[in-house]
């Protein structure tokens, strides 16, 4: 039996960056809708939230539009940085992350806001600055729903086919599972797509049983 | 005065029928904020300590201006230097003893962190508990190492709010002692907010009284409770009977010490453990003397005093009925009808009967 394990390496690689992508750009946003009130807070919230309800091919869609060659900011990304997004790997990590930000958010969200302020009033009477707070209270005493949220943005960028499909494309030897299980399918190739079929499935209730566990089955 | 060291000015609305409204200092000492709940106690704590924003007034520690709303300054917590104790302990549950303690004082050079603890650990009995998380530490013991955790930092000021009533009334004492050895061994002011005669007579030096958010009264505790003089601070402070006496003998056998109010009624009250001579300060409720017309007889109560009314004061369906004994002013509350079918009328005899059981020692040991 030949079995092709390149899908696996690729698309653990891509999950990975898009999980780093996300909690980096997630934390300090679920923080903010979290603990401040500001304008358009609302407005926020509801864009974040978009890929969980939008079909994943018009998420793809937009991310096209966006990081193209003929937009704007595709021309600038590609001309100043060399960084070439539409048919690569870096483009399948913009579009898992984009994808999975709502799954850290919600819950990295839910897991700030029941950390009760007073003790980060304390903090700051022990003459702790706003970050020090951030860093030695709320994140510490949120860590359960951030490590929770962080593998569910894992799984799902695992998982993500639509929105991955739109913006790297279908190549042979550059596919992910999800596509490369997809096109094993369609090409009749039915042990392959069996075997991949298995590993997702094994792999998805590992990481919720995972989650529930750290969580308590709170999330 | 000289010795100011905090002098508070403001207002704030906390709900459309109250507005918060106190000007008052407080010096190097133990000061009370006293009234009941809901009155601005708490709010006015939060204010100092920058939790909340005053409307108006300032607000100004050692001469250093933390808040001036005309000045539009407002110096963020974390520079005010002020510790509070919140109503819960608020220890961070990820945090052993020690790093609860350390907390404030991470900056300081290691040596001094070091030896800072050691001197909490000590002042509060912490030795073993200091590595343990405060899940693992009973109620009293969460208390301390957060008494600890506030005073490590030298603060320029100590707030103590209330703790909930779920502590129970023996937590409280040793908390109110241990509030009282900090301040003797840091000498900060410390304002404590009760609504406790007890623990305000324990602790303070001087007393506020808040009452619809504004200080009504103030001054030493003996002064503000023994002669209340204004009706809604009378009614604040329900026990309305405080005496300061000498003990003049122990009857072990009887379960009776006998105490001389100065320059009046010897009164019976339960075995103390003091020494004969000393001074004790004990209280009695209002409600809970019984008055007669005639001497009594065949009565369990241990104290048969003849008094003279002085006055009758009616307040709705309450009565207040003053009562000179041997030159010391009693104030029992009964209802109308008891008035009524006692004839009860100024200048004329009348009887007190008062159980020992109902003269409640007061801590008072400054």
């Amino acid at each position: 039996m030949s079995f092709d394990p390149l899908p696996l390496y690729l698309t653990v690689q891509i999950s990975v960056c898009s999980a780093v992508v996300v909690v980096v750009l997630g934390t300090p946003l679920a923080w903010l809708l979290a603990r401040k009130q500001f304008w358009g807070k609302h407005l926020v919230d509801a864009i974040v939230m978009q890929p969980m309800v939008i079909p994943p091919t018009v998420l793809g869609y937009y991310l096209l539009v966006l990081f193209g060659r003929r937009s704007m900011l595709g021309q600038f990304l590609e001309d100043y940085l060399g960084l070439q997004l539409v048919f690569t790997w870096r483009g399948a990590v913009v579009a898992a992350a984009v994808a999975s930000l709502p799954l850290y958010v919600k819950p990295a969200r839910a897991a700030i806001e029941a950390v009760d302020s007073a003790f980060e009033d304390v903090a700051r009477l022990l003459g702790r600055s706003e970050w020090s707070v951030l860093r030695t209270v709320t994140l510490p005493l949120a860590w359960r729903g951030l490590v929770a949220g962080a593998v569910m943005a894992f799984a799902r960028a695992m998982g993500d086919f639509g929105t991955t499909l739109m913006v790297m494309g279908s190549i042979p030897g550059r596919q992910t599972v999800s596509i490369a299980i997809y096109d094993a399918w369609q090409g009749g190739d039915l042990e392959k797509a069996n075997m991949l079929v298995a590993i997702v499935t094994v792999f998805s209730i590992v990481v919720l049983w995972a989650v529930s566990r750290l969580t308590g089955g709170k999330i | 005065m000289e010795n100011v060291a905090v002098q508070i000015e403001l207002r704030k609305q906390l709900h459309a029928g109250l507005t918060l409204d106190v000007s008052f200092e407080l010096g190097a000492e133990c000061s009370i904020l006293f009234g009941r709940s809901g009155c601005g106690k708490t709010s006015t704590l939060r204010c100092i300590a920058g939790l909340a924003r005053p409307d108006a007034g300032k607000i100004q520690l050692n001469g250093d201006v933390l808040f001036d709303a005309a000045a539009r300054r407002n110096v963020p917590m974390r520079h005010r230097r002020i510790s509070l104790i919140f109503q819960d302990d608020l220890l961070f549950p990820h945090l052993t003893a020690r790093e609860n303690i350390v907390y404030g004082i991470h900056r300081w050079p290691r040596v001094d962190q070091k030896s800072r603890v050691e001197e909490m650990a000590e002042m509060f009995s912490l030795g073993p508990l200091l590595d343990r998380r405060p899940a693992n530490l009973s109620g009293g013991e969460k208390q301390r190492v957060g008494l600890a955790r506030a005073i490590a930092p030298r603060p320029r000021l100590l707030l103590c709010d209330e703790p909930i009533s779920a502590i129970d009334q023996e937590g409280r004492a040793t908390l109110v002692a241990h509030v009282r050895r900090v301040q003797q061994a840091e000498r900060i002011p410390v304002l404590f907010v009760t609504h406790s005669t007890n623990e305000a007579m324990a602790l303070g030096d001087h007393v506020f009284v808040l009452d619809g958010g504004r200080i009504v009264a103030h001054g030493t505790p003996l002064d503000v409770f023994t002669e209340p003089r204004q009706l809604s601070l009378a009614r604040l402070t329900r026990v309305k009977n405080i005496f300061v006496a000498t003990i003049e003998s122990h009857s072990p056998p009887e379960g009776v010490t006998v105490v001389r109010v100065a320059g009046g009624p010897a009164v019976r009250m339960p075995l103390l453990d003091a020494a004969v001579g000393s001074s004790i300060t004990f209280g009695l409720r209002a409600d809970d003397i019984l008055l007669a017309r005639h001497a009594v007889t065949g009565i369990s109560a241990q104290n048969i005093l003849d008094g003279r009314v002085g006055e009758i004061v009616r307040h709705g369906a309450d009565v207040e009925v003053l009562i000179d004994c041997g030159g010391t002013r009693f104030v029992a509350s009964i209802v109308p009808a008891a008035v009524e079918s006692l004839g009860l009328k100024p200048g004329e005899p009348v009887t007190m009967i008062v159980k020992a059981r109902s003269c409640h020692l007061l801590d008072s040991e400054r």
